[in-house]
């Protein structure tokens, strides 16, 4: 892919610039947590429940703590006053589970952690708790969410017999006269399955407690630095000031590094005690079942529409499976579901219910797109069988349902303000880059020779930059400081946790552009609660919006500060700050930026009321969430003799605003996609009756692979945000979220010649095999 | 995980009966089985080997033998855990006359946890047909 070369006086927002991070990932130079290494470190190794709801009935050590190298064995009867694993979320009613560090008397899942073996090495760790003898009382478990629900169900926490966690209830408009009036109501049950994340680099923690200084340094894969920080000196009685946490180079986290994790409070609490540095790292066996899992949905739909095709009214009942405990925002996320269950239309009549289970199973949390897929799933996936039961083109039923260009700032019945938009726009396109009406055609031609091809179309939108303080648990805001060193080379520190996003490269490009430097001067370092302001962190497509905003007011105040200088180095009041110079306009003389900087750290003479240094810090809070929008089109065709879909075309229009670096755009939609099709069409976390996790390892859990993926031709509208002066909306879960409404929207028109209306993600070759199967053995019957 | 099946022993049913109740020929004919130990009426204490997938582990357990209408049916129950998960199972092995012989036919359950059920579920209807399989070839040899 072409990528550009930068002549100096040339902006870099809007390059496609290659991201200044990739040498270091591809040349495998980068430092993550297992790469750290210190003198007189020890490894520590979690002995985890193989049940998925037992008695604890003894736990014998002696075993372990007599292995030759292990230095000290934990169980949860030691670290019960430690501490217990926080949830950020509240909501009204919820019921809270106490999540012990260690397990005490009970496991609620399998994966339960139950006992910490610490020793001189990995091995002997993992030898250390293999040692140790734990006598279960199994009891029947309970791993469906809607089982869990019905009377008799084994109570996951004995004190709550219901397994009822919260309900939650929301409406707008008047949705009972609106389906009282509708002229066709479509019911469907959609299930949006348990996924795995699994980042490229799983978890791991690395904790030094050093004495003399008083201070705890704990390295973490996380995405979320200073909360992490916030949250573990609080748990533990710890000072946050001698509390450093590093975010070293993270490989991935969608989500699943947005928490404070048991693993984060144990090794600081054992590296205290034991007075040593202590490392785990967790195994890819451990990611599958310990890390959270994403989605958990199962959804009852319910639409009505008049006969043209307006559509009139919402009503969604969600069962949330969370598992059996909440970690960071497990309860937050249907809730999510339910501002966008909108989608893009106007509809002012919406209900919403959502029931939350607990089952015993890994809790579910954020991962890409976090609620957000899981609702435009189901309204797309809604509106193409209104449009089948209509009989209408899933294109014009869109088309007169989107909210219009001159209604923004557009208020939803579910309470959120829009904030700009052309939804018609993305899905026009896509359907002229896919030439939709040929494809018709063909389509027409292919059946007439007994082929399934299908032409599916998701319009999405989304909910990013998160967000306004008053809707995020820690707070939305976001900060970044800007020096100018004495030497003229810029550092910028941003509160903001890249893992992957490329920040590196496009906080770069703004401060480039605005200093006038060239992009190899300026450094962008984060993840260090020593180095960093402080921060909110990484997630929910919020890094650019909201922290290249921080970033972008920093600058403006800084720029300020060097036009002072200027002006006093110039001898002129009438001095422009442009491309790195201060200019006097009357006699044209300048100064560069580094005259500047040397200036102002020497400070032989100051501008008046002006402090020595180049430094500004600017924390930002946003007005609103960003709202990025978007249309895909999918052409696939699925083979009558394997059940197999093969994706010929995947057009991917995404709106995020202005872009200001189309290579990181193209490489967020490609990953997302990649795991939007996963889920689509491979990805589900099985669990069998008794809790056992069947999908525990890339044998049986089918991860997305690069040879599996179609060509993804991508398109871009640019409707900028109002929001912030950026204009950037935020791209990172896009492409998860309109991918699995498209691609099932299109096997679904594939199969709609055998009477196939609905099905249930994933599509894999066998479920389809055997419908085409059924349906062959049904009409050969007829 | 349900599992099923029958096989046939050149053995009238008295004898058949009474060989797969005999501690040394259960554990000459478990595969995997390293010792089996009399520790009561009708349970005996098993230590054993058992491969699955990429996975083997030593597993320590007990074989209960219950429910006998001698030389009709028994029930039997195997439970044992490891460091790579537990095992469970528990089935009715019948006897009826055939032939010259006897045929067993067997109905039970099988339950595994741990790791051996995250890595190894996809095999494990495959590997209990064989484990059975070489059970009765060796008690029928």
């Amino acid at each position: 892919m072409a990528t550009t070369t930068i002549t100096k006086t040339e902006k870099l927002v809007g390059k496609r610039i290659r991201r200044r991070e990739d040498p270091r990932l591809i040349t495998g130079t980068a430092t993550y947590v297992d790469d750290i290494k210190m003198p007189g470190m020890l490894y520590a190794a979690i002995l985890r429940s193989p049940h998925a709801a037992a008695k604890i009935r003894s736990i014998d050590v002696s075993k372990a703590a007599a292995l030759k190298g292990v230095t000290a064995v934990f169980t949860g009867k030691d670290t019960e006053q430690a501490g217990a694993v926080p949830c950020g979320a509240s909501l009204p009613g919820l019921r809270v589970p106490h999540h012990h560090l260690l397990a005490i008397d009970r496991v609620y899942l399998v994966g339960h952690p139950v006992a910490v073996v610490v020793a001189t090495d990995r091995y002997i760790a993992r030898d250390g708790a293999d040692l140790i003898e734990v006598d279960y009382e199994p009891e029947t478990a309970v791993a469906d969410p809607e089982k869990a629900l019905e009377p008799g169900a084994h109570a996951v926490h004995p004190q709550w017999p219901d397994n009822v966690a919260f309900t939650f209830h929301q409406e707008g408009g008047d949705t009972e006269k609106a389906f009282k009036e509708a002229d066709v109501i479509v019911k469907q049950r959609i299930v949006s399955q348990r996924l795995v994340p699994n980042p490229m680099e799983t978890r791991g923690v690395v904790a030094d407690w050093r004495a003399a200084e008083r201070s705890m340094n704990l390295y973490s894969s996380t995405q979320v630095p200073h909360l992490v920080r916030s949250l573990v000196a609080q748990i533990l009685g710890m000072d946050e000031n001698r509390f450093r946490v590093v975010a070293p180079e993270v490989g991935g986290g969608f989500g699943a590094k947005l928490q404070i994790y048991a693993e984060e409070i144990l090794l600081a609490y054992i590296s205290k005690k034991l007075q040593k540095p202590v490392k785990w790292i967790e195994s890819r066996r451990e990611n599958f079942l310990c890390t959270i899992h994403g989605r958990g949905h199962v959804d009852y739909y319910e639409l009505a529409a008049k006969r043209d095709g307006t559509i009139t009214g919402i009503k969604l009942k969600i069962i949330q499976d969370l598992g059996a405990y909440f970690t960071l925002l497990t309860p937050a996320i249907p809730t999510l579901s339910v501002l966008m269950m909108p989608g893009l239309y106007r509809t002012p009549n919406i209900s919403a219910d959502i029931v939350g289970a607990f089952t015993n199973c890994t809790p579910t949390d954020a991962y890409r797109g976090a609620g957000r897929p899981e609702a435009t799933h189901g309204i797309e996936r809604m509106v193409d069988m209104v449009a089948a039961e209509l009989k209408m083109d899933p294109a014009e039923i869109r088309l007169k349902n989107f909210v219009r260009n001159e209604e923004f700032p557009f208020p939803t019945a579910t309470g959120l303000v829009y904030d700009s938009g052309d939804y018609s726009a993305p899905l026009k396109k896509a359907m002229e880059m896919a030439s939709y009406d040929a494809l018709r055609k063909e389509q027409v031609e292919a059946r007439k020779q007994g082929k399934f091809m299908g032409i599916g179309l998701c319009a999405y939108g989304e909910i990013c930059a998160f967000g306004p303080s008053p809707a995020t648990p820690a707070g939305g805001w976001e900060s970044a400081t800007v020096k100018i060193e004495p030497s003229g080379k810029v550092t910028v520190l941003t509160g903001v946790s890249p893992h992957g996003q490329g920040e590196e490269t496009t906080f770069a490009q703004i401060a480039g552009d605005e200093l006038g430097v060239d992009i190899d001067d300026i450094l962008v370092s984060h993840g260090d609660t020593s180095l960093v302001q402080y921060g909110i962190g990484t997630f929910g497509s919020r890094s650019t919006a909201v922290g290249g905003t921080a970033l972008y007011f920093a600058l403006q105040d800084l720029k300020a500060k060097i036009k002072k200088f200027g002006a006093m180095l110039l001898e002129s009041e009438d001095v422009t700050f442009s491309d790195g110079k201060c200019v006097c306009n009357k006699t044209g003389k300048s100064c560069s930026v580094k005259e500047v900087a040397a200036a102002a750290y020497r400070a032989m003479k100051l501008p008046p009321n002006t402090e020595p240094g180049l430094v500004a810090t600017h924390f930002w809070e946003p007005p609103n969430f960003t709202f990025p929008f978007g249309a895909h089109l999918v052409v696939t065709e699925v083979d009558r003799d394997t059940g197999g879909v093969s994706i010929r075309r995947y057009v991917a229009v995404d709106d995020c605003g202005n872009i200001l670096n189309p290579l990181i755009v193209d490489g967020q939609v490609h990953g997302g996609v990649a795991q939007g099709i996963g889920q689509a069409l491979w990805e589900q976390a099985v669990y069998d009756d008794s809790g056992q996790l069947v999908t525990g390892e890339f044998m049986d859990y089918t991860m997305p692979r690069a040879h599996m993926m179609p060509w993804i031709e991508s398109g871009h509208t640019i409707t900028p945000t109002p929001v912030n002066p950026l204009g950037v909306k935020g791209v990172g879960e896009a492409g998860t979220i309109g991918a699995s409404p498209a691609v099932v929207n299109s096997v679904v028109d594939a199969l709609s010649p055998l009477g196939v209306r609905h099905l249930d993600m994933p599509l894999t070759p066998e479920k389809l095999w055997k419908l085409i199967a059924s349906k062959d053995q049904a009409g050969s019957n007829a | 995980m349900k599992i099923s099946g029958s096989y046939f022993l050149p053995l009238p049913p008295e004898e058949a009966y009474k060989k797969l109740q005999d501690p040394d020929v259960l554990a000459g004919a478990m595969p995997g089985c390293e010792s089996l130990e009399k520790i009561g009426d009708d349970e005996y204490r098993m230590k054993m080997k058992m491969a699955l997938a990429s996975l083997s582990g030593n597993f320590d357990g007990k074989v209960r033998i219950t429910e006998q209408t001698p030389p009709e049916s028994f029930k039997l129950m195997v439970e044992g855990s490891g460091k790579v998960g537990f095992m469970k199972g528990e089935g009715v092995l019948k006897f009826t006359p055939k032939d010259a012989g006897t045929e067993v036919s067997y109905e039970g359950d099988v339950q595994v946890g741990g790791t051996i059920a995250a890595v190894g579920q996809r095999l494990i209807d495959g590997t209990a047909k064989m484990m059975i399989k070489r059970f009765f070839e060796k008690v029928a040899a």
